[in-house]
Order: structure tokens, then C-alpha cells, then sequence
């Protein structure tokens, strides 16, 4: 879906589009079918399983591929694996791979790369894709472009634990046996896809170059990009609005600038591309501690905060309210199960007073404290600050705690706090994203993004489990809605707002963003306009 | 004593700070008493322009008012400079006094120490520190103070070698007055003047250093200060200029009076530059 | 003492001040909380404990504290800094890259500061008192009350955003690819605004600093027999008032060395320039404990050999100082 831009343009500030001299893209003519892009930080290598960021998706889903593409209703379709199915008893899947696909190197991929992958590689390497084939009993190599994974017990998520960025395929031929860190080739990555790696001018750009012997037909469409780094919010601003670069995505803008963007005639915005991450902005509390361990106080909480306000005004308008555990434009979200907590502080310091939390001297009914996440005074920085004053107004004194990531991480981890601000992504279905923060099985001391809250509930770990295991889709849905009943019921966690990140392009390309993975599945399909 | 002010206020630039000075104070004394919200209420819509209702200087990128937060600022720099100096101040000259006084090996480590804090490159040193301490007003003044002192120290160590070996000390020595009452009865007044005048300029730049953490987000996220409302809205600086040219102006003035009171200290307190 | 075994002493100094510093930055930078490993689980916003667990024991922190600290030092005796954690490279190639920039930026910054600061100085000096005087001395104190990062901003929003004459940000133009002559303009553009942002800073400094001096100077005898002997006022400030001012511009010069190799963290920050600043800035919020050190080490090193040089410098200058001293 393309963004109204006419509803964005009321808010807009001047903006005078003139570029100036300094600004002006040189040489346009001879860049006309390179894509430039851009990087807010530099990764440390280009090995996609062993550091899976944002910027790593957007590079190595250019280099590395998966079995599977997903369309827009969570569909599997094939990809690298020309066929596939599953046994009628969830108990099998068998991928049959094209003949015709080879790495970048001139090696054809095969069967053996798929087990490697998936078997060693990825498992060793990536936490989420850990989680998802420990579902895995074994993986049978049938022959040179079959194979076949056995599975434990049914895992109804497991081709969506196939979407690119959280199994991209890695050349065997050249990982297997060795060190996967410190192996040559992290910095000079061999894949299947659409752009090979050129060349990694360290502290400036990394150059990919068409593969010429792509195994899908017409593509690539262009000739090569390079990712710049631009540090600053600022920076990336104003090479995105000289056309210096084609390509902002998600936070490589400031919000605050996002309507400037909007406004700009030369650039498309999108705001679906990260639907696959299907990303929800909360605040975890700590039921370690009280009264956080009372739901009640946890109601009061939600209450308090106009979320509708945090999304309009602090975020620009960019994303919805939270509801629920399960993002709203994602697989089995079910509006009729959720228990609601409107804007209502009325009704916020009537769960308060029945605590038995009374205002006390200056109105104060308890004092806490909110730790930050560090996004450098972004969304998060200004919503703790808009929910510190909301609070406020039903007698909750917060203190902020500002952090850099180590603190952030080690507290959050070894659960030195009382309420924290952070964001989960569901990654296609609620077994692969969502599960981790509630499973009582995932509370683990040291380790951050897991269930750091506490929260433990064995009806909820057994729903998670009869969902993730059922076959029949009337039943998989039966356990999410009950779930969602259970986790909005007991305020199992702070929701505040389902973030839908911009991906800026400029309008002299097109088909940039053909899936929920937006940028993650590359760019291979990406032309000019 | 009565020389010392003539001196001072006689000067069209020392007086100006003075005044100017004075205004800030007032104005983060009286801030509660001016505003009727505190400076982090949310009062309309974010980058609303200077002389928008209401709003006399605009709104920021919360929709704050930000004529609140710029008076409520000084509350925080000021208190970030004169602590953080007395800090420095304190430590230096316990460090400087008790090296110049005695000299040898103690001397010898006190300069060693005072190398080390050249060498590295203080600001980064004072990131670690804060990094270390969490971000909060404490840690901002600690740190500052700790990354400061050497120089306090050098001036007074300096003064007390030149001081320790003349003749009302040795005086004093021979009446059987002990070290510790020699250095801070005898030898500490003589020292003061050039004490002063480094801690006065201290003073300003102990704020320009706040203003720098809290720009970089190494500040109090409890406390709205200039540097935070720069660094919290250093994108919106494309499209809502007064968000960052505000609050830096503040700044500004501020150290500008500081400085000038400092350099009028030096005049009437240092004869030799007198001119 | 003579030269040599002055530079000699001072060189042995220099060795036992770098050990110094890299003992007490060892135990500093494990004084902050989490390491890099509990940095990368949250950005990657996946964790379990093998992952957490691999990563400390690729980058050693999994051992005592003084085995990590021995592994160090040994490693630092022979010369070899490490890898950073973060980027995975050898940490001197990491500081290697950055370091031409700083110094060419702080080089530019130094200079034209030098030259702004004595042409202030000089004309304030003039006529000590008067209007030019006092402007001068407002002027270069508004110069330095302002935040630097502040100054750079504004700066970009009149002179990039308003009129748009310079370039923001960076080292280069994004996507030009310019060689040779057309890449060193680039550059130098490039280098103006955070290049005047940092001098005007300094400018102050050197302004007073020469007023001062150069009042001082004028009263003394030898300048007085010049005046007598009819050379020119230009000759005699240029020939012999300026000369003897020399000497606490080379001091504060000396002074300045360690922002001249450290870099300035915010204004590198705010214009993007890619030098030591920002890398030191990077190393401190993601727990890159190796290249904070290196960096700490290698400013520890070059400085005390500027120092060594400004002192030399100094006696050149004046040969009544004695090394050593």
C-alpha cells in the first residue's frame, strides 16, 4: 500500500525542495541503473546467520537466499526449493530444490547445501533459527535436489521459519568444517541471489554487482548497488532528499522528519514493507517485583496511557494502537477474543486505589522506574517521556533511566529492572516471535530478549504448545484466540503501539517492495520506473 | 577588599556579566513561580512555530512548551557548573596543596597523575565514566569533576611551591604550627586570587561539558536540560529551527557572563594585567 | 642536559606513562556494565544462552580477569593491539583508517585558529583599550562560550541548509568517486565548516594569548631600542614583538595536542566526519573494549610525541629554554 500522501501533507513543514549545489547527485547518468542505498552503521562482517540485524537483512537478502518467498497473506512459494510438501500428519516435509541453481562462485547448490544450512550451520549460529529447527528430528538428503526433514512432532510454523531472513542458505563448499567466525569469506560473502559481492571499501560503502547468471529469469533489474554508511539521522535526510541515495528504510529517517519525507514528490513511501517483522512497541514490566506482579496495577498501567495520542502525535502517525499480543495484520489475530484497555484514567486510579495505593504526600501513589531503550531520542525515547507525564496524572512518579545497549541488555537480562521499553517482532506466526516473551520455559536469567518478565502461566505455556503442534488450521486458531483472551486478560505485557516503519524509494524505480519481507528479500526485482 | 570592587565594577564587561548572570539566576530561582506547568507537560501539538498560541517560543518535538524548558534549564546547568567546580575545586587543591607543599615523591606522582589526564583524551574518559556511574545529574558532576581537577591541582601546586619556602611560612614553622593548619591557615589565603579565577572559568565550561552529554543523551532523562532539548531534537532542525537554536543560545549567554565575570576577577585580582 | 639523552629520557617517560595508561584503561573500561556480547544479543533481538556463550568465549571474556589482563598485555609488548570486537578487524587497521582524517581536520582546525587568533590578537594589541580592542576580546569570548556541537549545527543550518554554499556532512560526496585533483577539492570543501567549527573554538584562545604577550613584549627594553632605531611599527611587531610571543602559542599548541590526535568526539559527531572522535564515541556505547584501549593507547603514544616535538620547537624559539627543565 502506497502512503496517502495528501493526508500527510497538512503536517508537513516547509520543506523548499531546491536541493542545493552541494547536494546535487553527480555523474546521474552513469548511475542510473546502480541502486544506492545506505547503511546507518557498518556491519562487522557479511556472514547473515551469525549477526541478523536490519542492515545485515537488507544486504545479505541480496547474497544469501531462502527455500521459500512469502506473498502478502503469509503464503508460502517457491523459491529456491521449486516444489515442496507436507506429510497429511505434519510429521514430514520434503523440499524439492531447482537443478539450476548455482552459488556465485559456479559451485551448483544442492540438497547438501540444504542440510548443511539448516542442519549445522544456521542452528549453531542464529538463536531464531535455533528455536525453529529444534522442532527438526533429522534432515534426510533423498537425493542430489531432494531432501526431506523429519520432524519431532508437527510444528505448524515451520515454513514460515523459512522466510529469508530467518533461513537464508549457506554455501557448504566453503562454511562446512571450518570456523564459521572467523572463516575468510564473512567478508566476502558467496550466495545464490540476485547481487554478488564486488567490493567493501571499509568506513564507505559495500558494492554488489549483478549476478549475471541468476537463476530467475529478467532479474536482476539493475546493475549493482552500493550501500553507503551514513551515520547521522540528519545525514541520511538529506542524501535521501538530494537522490544521492534511492533507498530509506525504517528508522534510517527520523519520525520527526517523516512528513518532510512524505511531502517530497520524488519519493515513494511505504509503509508495509516490514510487515513480515510485524513489529509491536510494549513495556515489560517486572512480575518479580510488586505491584507489577498485580494485574490490576498492570490494567491501571494501560489505562493511564492515551496510546491512541503516543501514535498520532509522539509517533507521527506512524503505526496503530496495540491490542494484543498478535499483531493486527498478521495470521490469527482475533479482535473478538482480546480483553481492551481504553484511554481511561478515571477507571486507571480506581484499579489503583483497590490496590490499596492511595495518593500520598504530592499526590503520589507510587514511585517506579522506566529504563530506556538507547534509540538516540526516537520513538521509544519519546514515548517514555510522554508515558512519565501520563502517569504522572493518576499519581505513578516515574523515573526515567536513560541506558547505552550493554546496560540496556545485562539489566534487562539479570532482571534489574522495574519497567523497560522495548519491541518484539512476531517473524510470520506467534510460535517463531511471540512465544519466546511468554513461555515460562524461556525464563532465563542472563539472557535478554527472552520472557525477562517472568511471566508464568501454565495454561498459556500449554497453548502455545497444542497451536504450535495442531494440524488442522480450525484448531490452531481455536488456541491463538483463546490465547490472546489469556495474555490481554491478565495484561501479560504492556502493548503500546504496532509499529509500521517507513521504506522510503525514489520514484525513478519501482517494484521495490513486492512482499512482507520488503527489503529482506533484496532487491533483486527492483527496475527502473 | 573595597579596591577589589571598585576594580571590578568599574569595568563595562565584568559588570555586564554580573548582570546578565544575575537575570539567570533569578530566572531558574523563579521558574516554578513564572510557569504554571512543570517543563516536561505536554501542551499541544510538537514543532509548533515561536508565536503560536500560547506559546511564546514554540513548541519542541513532544509538544512541550518550550519557553518552560529553556527557564528550567538554568536550573540544571547552573547547578551542573557551580557543583561540579566546587567538586574540582576541592579535590584540586587538596591534591596540589598537599604536593607543592611537601614536594618529592608525592609531588612527583601528583604530576604524573595530572600527565595521565592530559594524554587521554577527557571527554571520551568522562563517557566512560558516566557510561560507568548510569547517566543521572550525580554522575554528570562527579564525572565532570573528576576529569577536571588536574587543572585546579597544577595552579595550586604551582602556588605552593612558590609560597611554601618564604618567610611568614617559615615563621610559622618555627612557632610550632603543624602542616596541615600552615597550609590552609597560612599558605591557602596567599594562594586564593589565581584559585579563583581558574574555578570561575571552570564554572562556564563545566556547562558547556553537561550540555555536551546531555546532547549526546548522556544526561539526566529525568531533567530537562539545554543540552538534551539540543540533542532531542537535533533532527527536527531541519524543519523547526528554534528547537536548536534556543536552548544553544541559553548556553551561550550563560558561559558568555561567566566568562566575563571571570575575566574581570583576573583583572582586579591579577595586577600584573592590569593595563 | 643535552638534547639526546634529554629525548631519551623523555622517550622512557613516555613508555612508562603508555603502561599507565593501559593498566588503569584496562580496569576503567570493565568498570561499565554488560560487555559486547550482551550489546549484540540486543541488537539482534534474538538471544539464548549458547548464543551469549559463544560470543564471550570468542572474545576471551570468559576468563579470569587477570589471565584477560596478562593475554593483553603480552599481546601489547609486541605490539599487536587486538581485534575490535565489533567490527572484527585488527584494531590498529581500525584506528589506522580513522586517524588521517582526524589529523587532517584537526591539522586545518589548528591552523587556520592560529592564524585568526594572532591576526586578532595583533589587532587588538594595537591600540590596548580602545574600540577594536575590546570587540575583539567580546568576539572571540562569544567564540568560545558557545557548545561546539551547537556552533556546528548552526553553522550547517545557515551555510548548508539556508544558503547552500558547503556540504554538511562527511568526508566526501556520497557516490562521486572523484580521483585525484577533483577528490582533494572535494575533500577540502568538505573540511570547511567542521574544519572553522573547531578553530573558532580555539581562535579565542590564540587571540588572547597574543594580545596578552604582545602587551607585555612592547614594554620591554629591546623593543623599545627598535622603535628608537625607527624601524617601522609592522617591522617591529612582525620582527620582534611577534617572536617572543611565540612562546605561549607553541606551549598552548603543545597543550592542544591530545584533541589534535584524539579528535573531537562531538564535532565529528555532528558533521559526520569519519575520524577518531566518532570510532572512540562507537567504542565506548558498544563495550569495544580492545579499540577503546588501542585508541587511548595510540593518543597516549603520539601525544607525548608532540609534546616532545613543541618542546624541541620551543627551544628553537627561545634559546635561553633549556630541555629538560
Amino acid at each position: 500500500m502506497e502512503f496517502d500522501r495528501r493526508a500527510m501533507l497538512g503536517a508537513a513543514a516547509a520543506g523548499v525542495f531546491a536541493v542545493p549545489a552541494w547536494a546535487q547527485a553527480p555523474g546521474a547518468t552513469a548511475r542510473q541503473r546502480t541502486i544506492n542505498a545506505m547503511m546507518t552503521d557498518e556491519p562487522a562482517h557479511l556472514n547473515y546467520p551469525l549477526f541478523n540485524t536490519r542492515i545485515m537483512q537488507e544486504i545479505c537478502g541480496n547474497i544469501n537466499e531462502s527455500l521459500l518467498r512469502f506473498d502478502w497473506q503469509f503464503k508460502p512459494h517457491p523459491n529456491l526449493a521449486r516444489a515442496f510438501e507436507m506429510s497429511p500428519d505434519g510429521m514430514a516435509y520434503t523440499f524439492h530444490l531447482r537443478p539450476d541453481v548455482r552459488w556465485h562462485d559456479g559451485v551448483p547448490f544442492t540438497a547438501r547445501d540444504v542440510a548443511f544450512s539448516c542442519g549445522v550451520m544456521l542452528p549453531q549460529l542464529n538463536p531464531r533459527s535455533r528455536n525453529a529447527f529444534s522442532h527438526v528430528r533429522a534432515i534426510k538428503v533423498i537425493d542430489r535436489y531432494t531432501v526431506r526433514f523429519d520432524m519431532k512432532q508437527p510444528f505448524n510454523a515451520f515454513l514460515l521459519s523459512l522466510m529469508a531472513s530467518s533461513a537464508p542458505m549457506m554455501p557448504a563448499h566453503i562454511f562446512e568444517g571450518t570456523n564459521f567466525r572467523t572463516n575468510p569469506y564473512n567478508f566476502k560473502p558467496v550466495g545464490t541471489g540476485p547481487f554478488k559481492f564486488n567490493r567493501w571499501a571499509r568506513g564507505q560503502f559495500i558494492h554488489l554487482t549483478r549476478n549475471a547468471h541468476y537463476w530467475r529469469p529478467g532479474q536482476p533489474g539493475m546493475d549493482g548497488i552500493y550501500y553507503r554508511v551514513c551515520p547521522t539521522p540528519e545525514q541520511r535526510l538529506v542524501a535521501m532528499e538530494s537522490g544521492a541515495v534511492d533507498f530509506a528504510m525504517a528508522d534510517d529517517i527520523d519520525t520527526v522528519v517523516n512528513s518532510r519525507m512524505m511531502a517530497n514528490p520524488n519519493v515513494v513511501a511505504r509503509n508495509d514493507a516490514f510487515n513480515g517483522t510485524g513489529e509491536i512497541t510494549v513495556m515489560e514490566m517486572n512480575h518479580r517485583r510488586w505491584p507489577f506482579s498485580d494485574r490490576r496495577f498492570r490494567a491501571a498501567f494501560m489505562h493511564a496511557i492515551d496510546r491512541d495520542f503516543l501514535v498520532k502525535a509522539i509517533n507521527f502517525g506512524l503505526g496503530k494502537v496495540a491490542t494484543g499480543p498478535i499483531p493486527s495484520n498478521l495470521p490469527y489475530y482475533d479482535e473478538k477474543a482480546l480483553v481492551k484497555y481504553p484511554f481511561d484514567q478515571a477507571r486507571a486510579r480506581a484499579l489503583l486505589d483497590e490496590m490499596g495505593l492511595k495518593p500520598g504526600r504530592g499526590g503520589v501513589r507510587h514511585r517506579f522506574a522506566i529504563m530506556m531503550i538507547p534509540d538516540g531520542g526516537g520513538h521509544w525515547t519519546r514515548g517514555a517521556h510522554y508515558a512519565k507525564q501520563a502517569l504522572s496524572e493518576v499519581g505513578l512518579d516515574v523515573e526515567l533511566q536513560s541506558t547505552d545497549w550493554p546496560t540496556f541488555s545485562r539489566r534487562s537480562g539479570n532482571w534489574d529492572f522495574d519497567v523497560d521499553c522495548n519491541s518484539y517482532g512476531q517473524y510470520g506466526d506467534p510460535a517463531i516471535g511471540t512465544a519466546r516473551f511468554f513461555l515460562s520455559s524461556n525464563i532465563r536469567k542472563g539472557v535478554p530478549q527472552s520472557n525477562i518478565q517472568g511471566y508464568n502461566n501454565p495454561e498459556v505455556d500449554a497453548l502455545f504448545h497444542k497451536a504450535a503442534v495442531a494440524v488442522d488450521s480450525a484448531e490452531i486458531q481455536k488456541h491463538y484466540s483463546r490465547l490472546q483472551h489469556v495474555l490481554t486478560r491478565d495484561v501479560a505485557m504492556c502493548w503500546m503501539f504496532e509499529r509500521q516503519p517507513m521504506f522510503f524509494y525514489n520514484k525513478r524505480l519501482k517494484d521495490v517492495i513486492t512482499g512482507p519481507n520488503g527489503p529482506a528479500d533484496g532487491f533483486g526485482s527492483v527496475r527502473l520506473a | 577588599m573595597r579596591h577589589f570592587l571598585r576594580m571590578f565594577l568599574s569595568r563595562p564587561i565584568p559588570l555586564a556579566g554580573l548582570v546578565i548572570f544575575a537575570v539567570i539566576v533569578a530566572l531558574a530561582l523563579l521558574a516554578p513561580l513564572l510557569f504554571a506547568r512543570g517543563p516536561f507537560t505536554i501542551v499541544g501539538m510538537p514543532l509548533l512555530p515561536p508565536g503560536a498560541p500560547g506559546l511564546l517560543v514554540g513548541s519542541d518535538v513532544l509538544g512541550r512548551d518550550m519557553a518552560v524548558g529553556l527557564a528550567y534549564g538554568a536550573r540544571i546547568s547552573l547547578l551542573v557548573g557551580i557543583t561540579s567546580t566546587l567538586g574540582a575545586v576541592g579535590i584540586g587543591v587538596l591534591l596540589g596543596a598537599v604536593a607543592g607543599y611537601y614536594g618529592g615523591w608525592l609531588d612527583d606522582l601528583l604530576m604524573r597523575v595530572t600527565e595521565f589526564f592530559q594524554i587521554i583524551p577527557s571527554f571520551v574518559l568522562l563517557m566512560v565514566l558516566v557510561a560507568f556511574l548510569q547517566p543521572s545529574l550525580s554522575s554528570t558532576v562527579i564525572g565532570i569533576a573528576l576529569v577536571t581537577w588536574p587543572q585546579v591541582a597544577r595552579v595550586v601546586r604551582g602556588e605552593f611551591l612558590s609560597l611554601r619556602s618564604r618567610e611568614f611560612v617559615q615563621a610559622a614553622r618555627t612557632l610550632g604550627m603543624g602542616d596541615a593548619r600552615i597550609i590552609f591557615t597560612q599558605v591557602l589565603p596567599n594562594a586564593l586570587p589565581p584559585i579563583i579565577v581558574v574555578g570561575s572559568m571552570m564554572v562556564g565550561s563545566a556547562i558547556l561539558t553537561e550540555s555536551a552529554l546531555s546532547f549526546l543523551g548522556l544526561g539526566d532523562p529525568n531533567l530537562l536540560s539545554w543540552g538534551s532539548m539540543i540533542g532531542g531534537s537535533r533532527s527536527a532542525m531541519w524543519v523547526a529551527w528554534w528547537t536548536t537554536v534556543l536552548p544553544g543560545v541559553a548556553i551561550m549567554v550563560t558561559v558568555l557572563a561567566l566568562n566575563f565575570i571571570g575575566d574581570g576577577l583576573n583583572d582586579a585580582l591579577n595586577p600584573r594585567r592590569r593595563r | 642536559m643535552n638534547r639526546l639523552s634529554y629525548i631519551g629520557a623523555r622517550l622512557l617517560k613516555t613508555v612508562l606513562i603508555t603502561v599507565a595508561v593501559v593498566l588503569l584503561s584496562f580496569f576503567l573500561v570493565r568498570l561499565a556494565p554488560g560487555d559486547t556480547a550482551t550489546v549484540m544479543a540486543g541488537q539482534a533481538g534474538f538471544a539464548d544462552e549458547a548464543f551469549m556463550k559463544s560470543l564471550r568465549a570468542e572474545y576471551g571474556l570468559d576468563q579470569p580477569v587477570p589471565v584477560q589482563l596478562w593475554k593483553y598485555l603480552s599481546a601489547v609488548a609486541q605490539g599487536d593491539l587486538g581485534s575490535s570486537f565489533v567490527r572484527r578487524q585488527p584494531v590498529v587497521d581500525v584506528i589506522l583508517e580513522r586517524l588521517p582524517n582526524t589529523l587532517l581536520l584537526n591539522a586545518f582546525a589548528l591552523l587556520v585558529a592560529i592564524a585568526g587568533g594572532v591576526a586578532m590578537g595583533m589587532m587588538a594589541a594595537r591600540r590596548p583599550g580602545s574600540v577594536t580592542d575590546a570587540s575583539m576580546t567580546v568576539l572571540s569570548m562569544v567564540f568560545y562560550a558557545m557548545p561546539q556541537f551547537w556552533l556546528g549545527m548552526m553553522a550547517m543550518l545557515m551555510f548548508s541548509v539556508w544558503l547552500g554554499w558547503l556540504p554538511p556532512f562527511g568526508l566526501e560526496t556520497m557516490g562521486a568517486d572523484y580521483t585525484g585533483l577533483a577528490r582533494i577539492g572535494d575533500i577540502a570543501v568538505h573540511m570547511v565548516l567542521p574544519g572553522v567549527t573547531l578553530a573558532l573554538y580555539f581562535m579565542a584562545s590564540y587571540a588572547r594569548l597574543t594580545r596578552t604577550a604582545m602587551i607585555e613584549v612592547a614594554d620591554q627594553d629591546f623593543v623599545k631600542t627598535a622603535r628608537a632605531k625607527g624601524i617601522s611599527e609592522g617591522q617591529v611587531a612582525r620582527r620582534h614583538i611577534l617572536r617572543n610571543a611565540l612562546i605561549p602559542l607553541i606551549t598552548f599548541a603543545g597543550l592542544q595536542s591530545a584533541i589534535l590526535v584524539g579528535g573531537s568526539v562531538l564535532v565529528e559527531n555532528v558533521f559526520s566526519w569519519p575520524g577518531v572522535g566518532t570510532l572512540a564515541y562507537e567504542a565506548v556505547t558498544t563495550r569495544d573494549n580492545p579499540l577503546l584501549l588501542g585508541i587511548f593507547i595510540v593518543t597516549a603514544v603520539l601525544v607525548s610525541l608532540f609534546n616532545l616535538v613543541t618542546d624541541i620547537a620551543y627551544s628553537i624559539a627561545d634559546p635561553r629554554v633549556e630541555l629538560g627543565r
